[in-house]
């Protein structure tokens, strides 16, 4: 190499690896660095086939989110997805959205503040989080919230706890699914004149020569997972690119290289397409990833039902006010409030599903009508007369089981538990009213913490720990915000506030063509 | 996108219909014989035995004389024994309905099915059918591609059982 400072400024670490060989077996050095970057960003085409200002890969709140502050702030705007719907997880998700300090709560009485949100993500993410990135989701959640529904006009109506927060805070949408506010974004973005392009795959980000990011190839009329599908096309972004594509929990082989026991044995709870070659498109042209083996089970779907399913909807809402148990021992083995990581860890550690349950009090109190019916009707959900025969129906010994209930009911009417220390609700009452309503646990690969390194103003950061020029990223395709562990309704927090965020840079971003 | 398209439905057929789409090949793979009535199975399937041995003669036949016996809604009703392509045509509705061109046929937009059919009456017809309606859902709304069930040259599918657990019977 006769220049190696320069050479390393100007290639990714990948490339770098990736081409070095070649380099210095021919001594060409700094001549070849062109030809060397078009191996791993695609090479510049000769036409390109669309042009816009800002090209936005992914439809969920993250993407969408960005395609409406771009096209708001007068940049053209064109949004690709793979999938033959639009949406991604976002459009599956149980529509819970964590944000602090916000009217709603202040309705209830429910004292927080972003500060207070910041410490939970924090101690829940072991500190890992980039403090700058976690705190600038806490700080505008609440905006985030706001703009959700009074410009995209989603509906919240509830107020939700989930494990690992102090308080109160995850404001759920009417609909009881993210479809309650991605709809709502995609009308919107469809409105302010964003196109949108469904079935159109990123396969490669475009650099030019020194490394800025000015379109992608992609293809189209892509059929999910067929990669010949569709044919290819270079869409030129004058501006820049936003990826927005989504984490990765559903692509075997790349979460087995970061975590090697999350086997296809583990089955998730994503959309199909929850795969991370966009992600590692970007890592191609020169991207940081970061955090990439932070993988999170959720440790609240049930063995009984596909997917998602309707039990985190029951197990989230009956937390703090009924109890979990090991049924070979029918005594309690976890604090119930505990965070994701924690409680998947413990079930996984038992080597057999949990089993957790709850009275007709709490749980009518507590969970969605709808969603209690799609659990009981599709038998993941069961309920029970009487508290022995629940214990003979998962083959529990009676007594021991009956016992630990009454402790549990002893712990409620006190609302403290010194056994484990779970967070008891002050609504909660003592489970002694019939029917109990139990469910069976095992965990499903939920969320990908790790993505790609981005700062407070969502652009990408290289291996040169700069800003990638023309590149911004946002929602579960970056890592960094919730450090090892994501906590529940953190992550629409994350896209909604990032996404926008990413939005109106790109749009400012000087054209370069 | 024809590769994927017959790929997918009869992958053995692939290099034959790429060339021949539209004429009657040699060997025994049905053809896409634009012109053959669509109850003359073996105008297109030529020795390949699709009806259980022992069928009554379906040549001439459309849909309403096939439903004297296989009767709309019932356990014997067509839908999805048969690709939609045939049950269409067995209404009366050819390929050039569907892609105009068939010089070079391609892949048919959901716009063009939403020419013959509404989305409002659609969502109304099957408002009844359990466990969901499968005409609307909270994360796709009304406006789901109907090409993710009804295929109309291979074996629909329930796309919705990628997730859930709907037993639906898909035509
Ligand atoms: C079942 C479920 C329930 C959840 N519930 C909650 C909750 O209540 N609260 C909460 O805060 N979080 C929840 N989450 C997490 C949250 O929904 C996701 O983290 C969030 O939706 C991610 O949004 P996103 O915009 O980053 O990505 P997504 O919504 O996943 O969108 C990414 C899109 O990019 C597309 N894409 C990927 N690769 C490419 C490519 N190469 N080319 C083109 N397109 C591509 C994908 O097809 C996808 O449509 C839940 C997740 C799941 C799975
Ligand atoms: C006179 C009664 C009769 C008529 C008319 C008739 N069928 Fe059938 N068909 C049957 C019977 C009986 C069976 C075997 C029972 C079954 O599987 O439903 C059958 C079976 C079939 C099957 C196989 C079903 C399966 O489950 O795989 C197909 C396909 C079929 N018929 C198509 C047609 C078509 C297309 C028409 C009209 C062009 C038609 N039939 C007209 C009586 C009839
Ligand atoms: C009800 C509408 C409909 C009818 C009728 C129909 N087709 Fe199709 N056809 C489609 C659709 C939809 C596709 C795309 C299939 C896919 O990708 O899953 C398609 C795909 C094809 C393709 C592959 C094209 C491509 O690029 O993917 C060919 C060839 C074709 N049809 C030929 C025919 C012929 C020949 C007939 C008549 C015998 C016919 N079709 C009747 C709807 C129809
Ligand atoms: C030229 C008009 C026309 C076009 C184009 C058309 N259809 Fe149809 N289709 C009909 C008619 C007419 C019927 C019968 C009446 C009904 O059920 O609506 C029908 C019936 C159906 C059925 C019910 C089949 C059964 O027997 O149960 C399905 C499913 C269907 N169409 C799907 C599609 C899809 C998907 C497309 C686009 C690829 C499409 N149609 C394009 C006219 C059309
Ligand atoms: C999620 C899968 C799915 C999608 C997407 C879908 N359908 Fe269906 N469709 C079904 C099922 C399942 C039935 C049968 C319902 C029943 O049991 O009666 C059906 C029935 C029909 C029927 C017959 C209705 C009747 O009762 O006569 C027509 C026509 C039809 N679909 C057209 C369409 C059209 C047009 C589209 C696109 C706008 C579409 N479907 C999208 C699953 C789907
Ligand atoms: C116009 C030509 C044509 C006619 C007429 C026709 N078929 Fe087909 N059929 C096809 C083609 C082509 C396929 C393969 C799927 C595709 O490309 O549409 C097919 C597929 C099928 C399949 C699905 C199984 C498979 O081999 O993939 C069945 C079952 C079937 N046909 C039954 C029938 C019956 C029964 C009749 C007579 C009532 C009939 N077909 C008439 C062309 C035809
Ligand atoms: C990629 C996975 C996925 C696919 C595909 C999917 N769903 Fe869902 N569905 C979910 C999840 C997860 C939930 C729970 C969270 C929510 O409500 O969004 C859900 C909830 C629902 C609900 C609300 C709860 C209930 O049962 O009343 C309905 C209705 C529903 N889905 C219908 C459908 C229909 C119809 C389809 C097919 C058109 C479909 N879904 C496809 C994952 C999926």
């Amino acid at each position: 190499m006769t220049n190696p400072k320069q050479t390393t400024d100007l290639l990714s670490r990948r490339r770098f690896l990736q081409t070095a060989g070649v380099a210095a077996g021919a001594t060409v050095g700094a001549l070849a660095l062109p030809r060397a970057a078009d191996a791993a960003a695609a090479p510049m085409p000769k036409k390109w086939d669309v042009t816009t200002d800002v090209l936005v890969v992914g439809t969920g709140f993250a993407g969408l989110a960005a395609a409406i502050e771009a096209r708001d702030a007068k940049a053209d705007v064109i949004v690709i997805d793979k999938m033959p719907v639009p949406g991604g997880n976002s459009a599956i998700n149980g529509g819970d959205f964590g944000a602090a300090g916000t009217q709603m709560q202040k309705a209830l009485g429910i004292e927080d503040s972003p500060e207070l949100m910041l410490k939970d993500m924090m101690k829940a993410g072991a500190y890992l989080n980039h403090p700058e990135l976690a705190r600038t989701v806490a700080e505008q959640s609440a905006a985030a919230l706001e703009w959700s529904q009074t410009y995209v006009g989603a509906q919240f109506d509830r107020v939700n706890f989930h494990g690992g927060h102090s308080v109160k805070r995850a404001h759920q949408t009417v609909q009881r699914s993210g479809a309650g506010l991605v709809t709502k974004q995609l009308e919107k973005a469809r409105a302010l004149g964003a196109k949108i392009e469904l079935r159109t795959k990123l396969v490669r980000l475009v650099a030019d020569k020194d490394g800025r990011i000015v379109g992608a190839e992609v293809r189209r009329g892509y059929k999910f997972p067929d990669e010949a599908s569709g044919t290819p096309a270079f869409i030129k972004a004058r501006k820049a690119v936003v990826l927005a594509s989504g984490g990765f929990s559903n692509d075997v082989k790349l979460r087995q290289m970061y975590d090697p026991r999350l086997t296809d044995q583990f089955t998730s709870t994503n959309q199909p397409g929850a795969t991370g070659e966009a992600i590692m498109a970007a890592c191609m042209a020169g991207a940081m990833d970061l955090q990439m083996d932070w993988i999170q089970l959720g440790p609240w779907t049930s063995p009984d039902e596909k997917g998602f399913g309707y039990v985190p909807q029951f197990v989230e809402r009956v937390v703090g006010y009924g109890l979990m148990v090991d049924p070979a021992t029918g005594k309690r083995f976890f604090k119930e409030s505990g965070n994701r990581k924690e409680r998947a860890d413990a079930i996984i550690l038992l080597g057999h599903p949990a089993l957790i349950l709850a009275d007709s009090t709490n749980t009518t109190k507590m969970v969605d009508p709808g969603q209690l019916k799609g659990a009981l009707d599709n038998g993941s959900l069961r309920k029970f007369d009487t508290i022995e025969e629940l214990a003979k129906a998962y083959n529990m010994p009676v007594d021991v089981f009956v016992e630990q209930v009454k402790r549990w009911n002893t712990y409620v009417e006190q609302k403290k538990d010194p056994e484990l220390d779970c967070l008891i609700f002050k609504d909660a009452v003592p489970n002694v009213t019939p029917p109990f309503y139990a469910a069976r646990l095992w965990p499903r690969v939920h969320h990908t913490m790790g993505g790609l390194a981005i700062n407070k103003d969502a652009q990408v950061i290289g291996f040169d720990l700069k800003p990638i020029v023309g590149l911004y990223a946002a929602g579960e395709a970056t890592g960094g915000v919730h450090g090892a562990v994501r906590l529940g309704s953190c992550a629409m927090a994350d896209c909604v506030v990032f996404g926008r965020i990413a939005g109106k840079n790109a749009a400012k971003q000087a054209a370069w063509g | 996108m024809l590769v994927n398209a017959i790929g997918r439905a009869v992958p053995a057929l692939l290099a034959l219909l790429l060339g021949a789409a539209l004429s009657l090949p040699a060997s025994a793979a049905p053809a896409r014989n634009a012109k053959a009535a669509p109850g003359d199975c073996a105008a297109c399937h030529k020795a390949e035995k699709v009806l259980p041995a022992g069928h009554p003669a379906t040549k001439g036949m459309k849909l309403d004389a096939c439903a004297q016996c296989h009767a709309p809604k019932s356990e014997q009703a067509l839908g999805g024994k048969l690709p939609g392509m045939h049950l269409h045509q067995l209404r009366g509705i050819g390929c050039a309905q569907c892609h105009g061109d068939l010089k070079k046929p391609t892949e048919v937009a959901h716009d063009k099915c939403m020419s013959c059919h509404d989305t409002a009456k659609l969502v109304e017809k099957t408002a009844n059918v359990k466990p969901k309606n499968p005409h609307t859902s909270p994360h796709y709304g009304k406006d789901a591609d109907c090409n993710l069930c009804h295929h109309q040259h291979a074996k629909s599918e329930n796309y919705c059982n990628q997730c859930h657990k709907f037993e639906f019977k898909v035509p």
